[in-house]
């Protein structure tokens, strides 16, 4: 059952990439359109297998970067969000500030903490991406935590629970669907912020980097093999989200939540 | 208003106010000038219309909300004391139970936040699985189970530290008819053999006349007790229903409902 709903979900995509890929080839060679121009996918896919461990390294370089980003980025929205649960004051500071944050372009900021912090080391990376995971990680455990059925909060304190035991009880394992919904929006972003943070200068072994220094040298075959392995990276940081999710709770998605 | 004799009430209210935005422009007279006795393993229902105050009463009486004005003592104990001690259990119309938890561990919830330890937790919850017939189901999740059998995990739950007293807030209201009377009958049974005290609302006059020793009739603007009606039903089973003493009864709640004076005389012609 479960097998044949996967399925009939993982065909659709495929095909529709498929059919997307196969038009684009046709149209470069019944056209004969030049590679600076658009290379054909099978340009594309024979750089990318014969660079493939340049590929690995670009991508582990960059796939680290937004791992640390988002790991941080993920501590502090926790923390933000748990202090802003408690105290109604705190939310209606931090909300505002935390929504500022998230409108700050990356393309503005990265410079910046480049002359702050060392532009030779991955710091300033790390914080751009840091940066661009707290919002949605802040906004959506808070709601997680506040968003509890007032019925099941009178629950609790029929039951004379303590604030500290109803955040253990309650808030947190209500929050948890939350809190994947923002890694899910969260984890590719941080893989987008890692890659743009590398466009200002800094160590060049980036996916970034690779994709400028490309493009830079009308290599745009090579760039598009970046590209690729930058979407895979998104991809896997995106499929490891729901894994989790699928793993530690069973629970979402049911509709007859009580 | 009540002939419970003293020591045996479980629950009293004098005089009970409850108002909302005191002073304010909206503000709403919930409850004016209540007066209760419940006596000790007593059930009794709260019905009448929607605003009639019936639920805020059971809820003054749980802490759930503040007095404005009176006393209510709950097991010779103001009602703050009383939740502190955990000496009633609720249910409510929602089930409320945790998803995130099996039915179990929902059932062990209140005795987690006393500080039992796992085995005697374990121990209490199973045992009240048996009683409510869901102890096959003890490690499904919530979501599994069906309305009804959700608010049995949900009455378990409220039993879970033995409390003699149990309030309930229309907890078979979104049920259908069919699990209503099954679920009925199934409380009986469990209050037969915990010999508790109940406060049930709601706002079926069957329910409540099948149910109850005495149905308190609540009016509302400003909320206040209008009627109560006594019912002599003797031992209940599903062919009471039928019978011309259920009936009188009910029709007895229904004119008390309607604002007509409670005839004592009819509300116990099947006094047995």
């Amino acid at each position: 059952m479960t097998k044949k709903l996967n399925f009939n979900l993982i065909w659709p995509p495929v095909l529709i990439a498929a059919l997307f890929l196969g038009t684009w080839q046709f149209i470069v060679v019944a056209n004969d359109i030049q590679p600076y121009l658009l290379p054909a996918p099978s340009m594309i896919a024979d750089i990318f297998t014969s660079d493939i461990s340049l590929m690995w390294s670009a991508a582990f370089y960059t796939g680290t970067t937004a791992f640390l980003g988002l790991l941080f980025g993920t501590i502090l929205g926790l923390t933000m969000a748990l202090i802003a649960q408690r105290l109604v004051v705190v939310n209606k500071l931090i909300t505002p500030l935390a929504a500022g944050l998230a409108t700050v372009p990356i393309i503005a900021l990265t410079p910046i903490l480049n002359n702050m912090f060392n532009i030779t080391s991955r710091t300033p990376r790390v914080l751009v991406t840091m940066i661009i995971v707290l919002f949605p990680m802040f906004v959506n455990v808070t709601r997680g935590l506040l968003q509890v059925q007032p019925v099941q909060l009178e629950l609790m304190r029929s039951l004379n629970s303590k604030p500290r035991m109803t955040l253990k009880v309650l808030r947190i394992p209500n929050a948890i669907p939350f809190f994947f919904t923002g890694l899910k929006i969260a984890a590719p972003l941080a893989v987008i912020a890692a890659l743009v943070a590398e466009y200002f200068g800094g160590p060049q072994e980036g996916l970034g980097s690779r994709i400028a220094s490309a493009a830079a040298n009308t290599a745009y075959g090579r760039a598009w093999a970046y590209v690729v392995a930058s979407i895979i990276t998104g991809l896997v940081f995106y499929l490891i989200v729901i894994a989790l999710e699928k793993w530690t709770t069973p629970w979402t998605g049911r509709s007859r939540s009580t | 208003m009540s002939n419970v004799p003293p020591g045996k009430e479980a629950v009293t209210v004098q005089g009970l106010w409850k108002i909302f935005n005191q002073g304010l422009a909206n503000e709403v007279i919930a409850l004016s000038d209540v007066s209760l006795t419940v006596a000790s393993g007593e059930f009794i229902s709260l019905i009448g219309p929607s605003g009639c105050g019936k639920s805020t009463l059971l809820r003054v009486v749980g802490d759930l909300t503040e007095v404005t004005r009176g006393d209510v003592k709950v097991a010779g104990v103001d009602p703050h004391e009383a939740r502190t001690q955990q000496l009633y259990g609720i249910a409510f119309q929602q089930a409320a139970l945790f998803d995130w938890r099996s039915v179990q561990k929902n059932v062990e919830l209140p005795l987690e936040l006393l500080g039992w330890n796992k085995q005697q937790r374990s121990n209490r919850a199973m045992e009240l699985l048996e009683m409510v017939q869901l102890a096959d189901f003890a490690n499904h999740r919530p979501w599994e189970l069906s309305g009804g059998m959700q608010q049995r995990v949900a009455i378990a739950r409220s039993l879970a530290v033995d409390p003699p007293l149990l309030l309930m807030d229309e907890p078979f209201g979104a049920l259908d008819e069919m699990t209503r009377e099954r679920m009925q009958n199934e409380l009986l049974r469990i209050c037969q053999e915990t010999q508790k005290t109940i406060i049930f609302v709601t706002h079926s006059i069957p329910e409540a006349v099948y149910l109850s020793d005495r149905v308190i009739v609540m009016s509302p603007r400003p909320g206040r007790i209008t009627g109560v009606v006594n019912i002599n039903l003797g031992a209940r089973n599903g062919d009471i229903r039928e019978t011309d003493s259920f009936y009188s009864s009910v029709i007895a709640v229904r004119e008390a409902l309607r604002g007509r004076p409670v005839n004592e005389a009819d509300s116990r012609v099947g006094e047995v």
